[in-house]
């Protein structure tokens, strides 16, 4: 032990007194080499120095292993110096450093910011205490009446049961979405999206408050349901940052209401800014067959997601048996809260984070050909390092040493731009992707960058370092001085270094052209309706302020016909839930059909519609006649049915004329009066119709109110004349979001669209490296191969044929990188059917014509190198030559 | 490295590193035992010493000696040689000589043990 110390004692000594140990190792050598010397011409050697040099052996490496043992480490003394040595190479060359640290360092970014989003959504768990145990419960309807359904919201009185006879969750609580409306003290009124929360709601989720208190047993009681708690950032907004926030009493849905708590940004998921406490009335404990609810639950610690699944299903069967009426086929599914937020998104951010993998191993592929270049030129040098006894694992070392360097370099740079794109990239998402506001480069990022610099950094290094361990030494020193001849050997890996950039860019380009074909047909579907000009303003009447349905009908009537006079306007009318945005689904019962218990009767989606909604929409009616005015709360009660419901109905009948009941509004014996054209009402990809039911406003309960306006203007254009209009009736009421009918069908294909976009972006990039790649390796073979080019045109080669010789040697690895990555393509495009809507993933089209764009990349990458070939003169390539 | 006769070692590539090293170390110190010397006189010394039987090569020796006055077995200084010229000496230290004695032992226990087995019948 105390001889470890006294060696590490001097170690330490010796890394101070370098330049000194140094100094006396070179005097130790040469006396010993002068020592040598005279013996040698003691015994009368003609050739005395030469013979001792030679006895001795090579000075380098016996200085260099010398130096080994002085060191600290003596591994990390190479390699420091080694990093030297290559911060040196990289300053000497600095035009080369920055084009390689451009390309890696763009890799890097797209890495990086690929892998924060994919990090923060799919990764990192939810901001909840222990949020493993954190689940969603929904309920699984019968599939008869719910085809594809497998998530249902949940009746209020199920949940009573679930909560009363389970003992799987530590709590549960019960939740509804709604929307707010802020208003008062000469402000702009304000929408802020709400949740509706039982009172146990922040207890299961853990949250402790920013400031103030959350809901506690009791709040939830009719009466004391006057508090409300908000978000940090509502609170900063529209409160200032108010200090004395908790008691201040504000309005909401035109009622005072008292703030009495905040909750932190940080722990809240989604756009919600406020919660109001969800009081369970009499009636609503006893809905069994109204499902409206959304319901959150955190599981005991021992208990498993399985476990409590198989007690939830046991509690269902229960209830299905005690009330058959509601309950028969209606189950449960318990889902971690993470996958039911991350849902959808998760697959497709990795396949993302796959393709930039996928950019990165080109960029680095390239890299590798960047240097294979340039390092053979040092072949030499390498050579005469390996001469004088530099160890194979050394020269690698070296090489190695400037690459990661090299590749760290870029990481930073990549960092850099990943943290100055971050925020566009954030706002770019936002809405397609949950959990964006969560997205940072945190300290998981920074090691995944740190992990794909130094990779990239080996993989460019490696084919390089094994290309220069491989010569024959004594070959490269022998050649000439000028020149460094390289054989069929150094062509080879770098044709396989292109073979695998094509590949690798040819199922980046097959996976974007199926996702732009998959948008493509998603836009070439007919949603039914005539979604441009038209623009779509939602609000949300106040319960106390339009307490009875007539005032609802009243102010919706009153608006629309002021919608209509405004100029541009061509048409306007209203509907409550705009299609592709959810909305109703409820058993209905045809007259003359079998009577059935409601969990038996078949489901419909239902829409409350203003007279003028089908034409301003864009419908096609089809048979009878649309709503009027003269449909009232007191006339004969009618609906309009959808093509679908038709078919389904009455499939060799006339509709118009048949009867049926809504079973929610029980005693309403509804006409149908008109049949019209099939809408995707909830979303292009969905290929079956919904069957549909239109109700008049006038005869129906309402909620949300979706103004709708079909202009001759660009819609708009409009915006500010339409919220004007609604002010003018009722100033306080805030626009809950104002979109034109484009936009709502865009974003129901919101997530594809920006699948591809990044694909197709990723793609592209990938395109213009193995471009590149192909270029600098042709280039280099070009020059290589200036002797024989010179001789064949001396020998008169008319210049296509040095053209076709060119090209043909560059598209010989492009085009086998093609036939890799077809294979590849058909391999993955498996994972991709999840991503895909009305094209095949092994679409034939689609993989045919990115293999023409990646072949005519290719032959262009070609031709300035063959142009080059042809501009060789025969004069100077011969005599260049030793 | 220590270059032996391949009658007596077999293929010089096989054999094993360590035993040579530490075989080394123990040489040097051994020569040094008789006072201080250059790495020149100690090359020239082990050579003499085994009838010529080995060498040194300088690409061992001068690792070797360094190591050894690292871990503090040797210490060294620079002197004037025999022929007027600066040169480094070395010398053992205490722990040199413990280290010495020690290591003799070992060896020879280790060479007794393989010539029985060697002339085991």
């Amino acid at each position: 032990m105390s001889e470890w110390f006294s060696s590490l004692r001097l170690r330490v000594r010796a890394l101070f007194m370098r330049q000194k140990r140094e100094q006396e190792l070179q005097d130790e050598v040469a006396f010993h080499l002068s020592m040598r010397e005279e013996q040698a011409r003691a015994s009368g050697a003609l050739d005395a120095r030469a013979q001792a040099r030679r006895q001795f052996g090579s000075v380098a490496k016996i200085q260099d292993d010398v130096r080994d043992t002085w060191a600290l480490a003596p591994r990390l003394a190479s390699l420091v110096q080694d990093i030297r040595y290559g911060s040196r190479m990289i300053r000497r060359g600095p035009g080369f450093a920055l084009l390689v640290v451009v390309i890696l360092g763009l890799g890097v970014a797209v890495n990086t910011v690929m892998f924060s989003v994919v990090n923060a959504v799919v990764v990192r768990p939810l901001p909840f205490p222990q949020a493993d145990r954190l689940v969603r419960v929904f309920h699984v309807p019968p599939p008869a009446q719910f085809p594809g359904a497998t998530r249902f919201a949940v009746s209020p009185a199920n949940y009573l049961d679930w909560n009363a006879q389970n003992s799987v969750f530590e709590r549960m609580s019960i939740y509804a979405d709604g929307n707010a409306t802020l208003t008062g003290r000469g402000e702009e009124p304000q929408a802020v999206p709400q949740e509706l929360v039982s009172a146990d709601y922040f207890a299961v989720l853990g949250i402790s408050p920013l400031t103030g208190r959350l809901f506690q047993r009791g709040d939830d009681k009719s009466g004391t349901d006057d508090n409300i708690v908000i978000r940090e950032s509502l609170w900063r907004t529209r409160f200032g940052g108010d200090p004395a926030i908790v008691g201040r009493s504000i309005i909401v849905n035109a009622r005072p209401r008292t703030v009495i708590g905040v909750v932190p940004n940080a722990l809240a998921v989604g756009r919600v800014q406020m919660w109001s406490p969800l009081v369970l009335s009499p009636e609503l404990r006893a809905l069994r067959g109204i499902h409206d609810f959304a319901v959150v639950a955190r599981l005991k610690p021992t208990v498993t997601v399985a476990r409590a699944q198989a007690e939830m299903d046991t509690i269902s069967k229960r209830l299905e048996r005690q009330y058959p009426v509601d309950n028969t086929g209606w189950g449960a599914i318990v889902l971690p809260m993470h996958d039911e937020i991350v849902g959808d998104a998760r697959f497709a951010l990795l396949v993302l984070l796959g393709a930039v993998g996928f950019v990165m191993l080109i960029a680095s592929a390239n890299l590798a050909n960047l240097l294979l270049a340039k390092t053979v030129g040092r072949s030499k040098e390498i050579a005469v390092r390996a001469a004088l006894g530099a160890s194979r694992r050394r020269v690698v070392q070296q090489i190695l040493c400037e690459t990661v360097l090299l590749g760290l370099m870029s990481g930073a740079v990549g960092l850099l731009v990943a943290q100055l794109s971050l925020n566009t990239i954030v706002t770019y998402i936002t809405g397609t992707i949950p959990r964006t506001s969560e997205i940072t480069l945190d300290s998981r990022v920074m090691l995944f960058t740190l992990g794909v610099s130094l990779v990239a950094g080996m993989i460019a290094g490696l084919a390089p370092a094994w290309r220069l361990t491989r010569p024959n030494i004594q070959g490269t020193l022998n050649q000439g001085l000028t020149r460094t001849a390289t054989g069929a050997h150094d062509r080879r890996l770098r044709n396989a270094l292109v073979v695998s950039e094509v590949a690798l860019a040819l199922v980046l380009l097959a996976g974007a052209g199926l996702l732009i074909r998959t948008v493509g047909s998603l836009r070439a579907v007919d949603p039914g309706f005539d979604q441009h000009n038209v623009l779509a303003a939602v609000i949300a009447l106040p319960q106390p302020k339009y307490p009875k349905p007539e005032d609802r009908v009243r102010f919706s009537r009153q608006v629309v016909e002021r919608l209509r006079s405004l100029p541009g306007v061509e048409a306007a009318s209203a509907i409550d839930s705009l299609p592709m945005t959810g909305g109703s689904t409820q058993p209905v019962e045809i007259e003359g059909g079998p009577a059935q218990v409601m969990s038996k009767q078949p489901e419909v989606a239902v829409r409350r519609v203003m007279p003028g909604y089908l034409r301003t929409a864009g419908m096609r009616l089809i048979a009878g006649r649309d709503f009027t005015e003269a449909d009232t709360a007191t006339s004969q009660p009618v609906v309009v049915v959808s093509e679908a419901m038709a078919r389904q109905f009455w499939p060799n009948d006339n509709p118009v004329g048949k009867r049926l009941t809504l079973t929610f509004r029980p005693g309403v014996v509804r006409e149908v009066v008109g049949v019209v054209s099939d809408v995707k009402l909830r979303g292009l990809d969905f290929a079956d119709p919904v069957s549909a039911l239109y109700t008049p406003f006038a005869q129906s309960q309402i909620g949300l109110i979706s103004l709708v306006v079909r202009t001759s203007v660009p819609p708009k254009t409009v915006t500010s004349s339409v919220g004007a209009a609604i002010h003018e009736i009722d100033r306080d009421l805030p626009l809950l979001g104002v979109r034109t009918l484009d936009e709502v069908v865009g974003a129901s294909m919101a997530q594809q669209r920006f699948a591809m976009e990044l694909l197709a972006a990723f793609a592209g990039l990938a395109l213009l490296l193995a471009a590149i790649g192909i270029y600098s390796v042709l280039s280099w073979t070009v020059r290589q191969r200036v002797r024989e080019i010179g001789i064949r045109r001396a020998l008169g080669a008319p210049t296509q044929d040095v053209i076709r010789m060119v090209v043909i040697e560059g598209l010989k690895p492009a085009l086998l990188g093609v036939a890799l990555g077809l294979v590849s393509a058909l391999a993955l495009g498996r994972l991709m059917t999840a991503l895909v809507f009305g094209v095949s993933p092994h679409d034939v089209a689609t993989l045919s014509s990115v293999s023409v764009i990646l072949t005519m990349c290719a032959v262009t990458a070609t031709l300035v190198p063959a142009y080059r070939a042809t501009r060789v003169d025969p004069v100077i390539a011969l005599r260049d030559e030793p | 490295m220590l270059t032996i006769p391949k009658v007596i070692m077999g293929n010089e590539a096989e054999t094993p590193a360590d035993l040579l090293q530490g075989t080394l170390e123990l040489l040097i110190l051994k020569t040094l035992a008789s006072g201080e010397k250059h790495g020149y006189e100690i090359a020239e010394w082990i050579h003499v010493a085994s009838a010529e039987a080995l060498s040194v090569e300088e690409g061992a020796l001068y690792p070797a000696l360094h190591r050894l006055e690292l871990r503090g077995l040797l210490v060294a200084d620079w002197d004037i040689s025999a022929n007027n010229r600066r040169a480094k000496y070395y010398r053992l230290t205490p722990s040199g000589r413990k280290r010495l004695k020690e290591t003799r032992e070992s060896w020879r226990r280790t060479s007794v043990a393989i010539n029985r087995v060697l002339e085991a019948t």
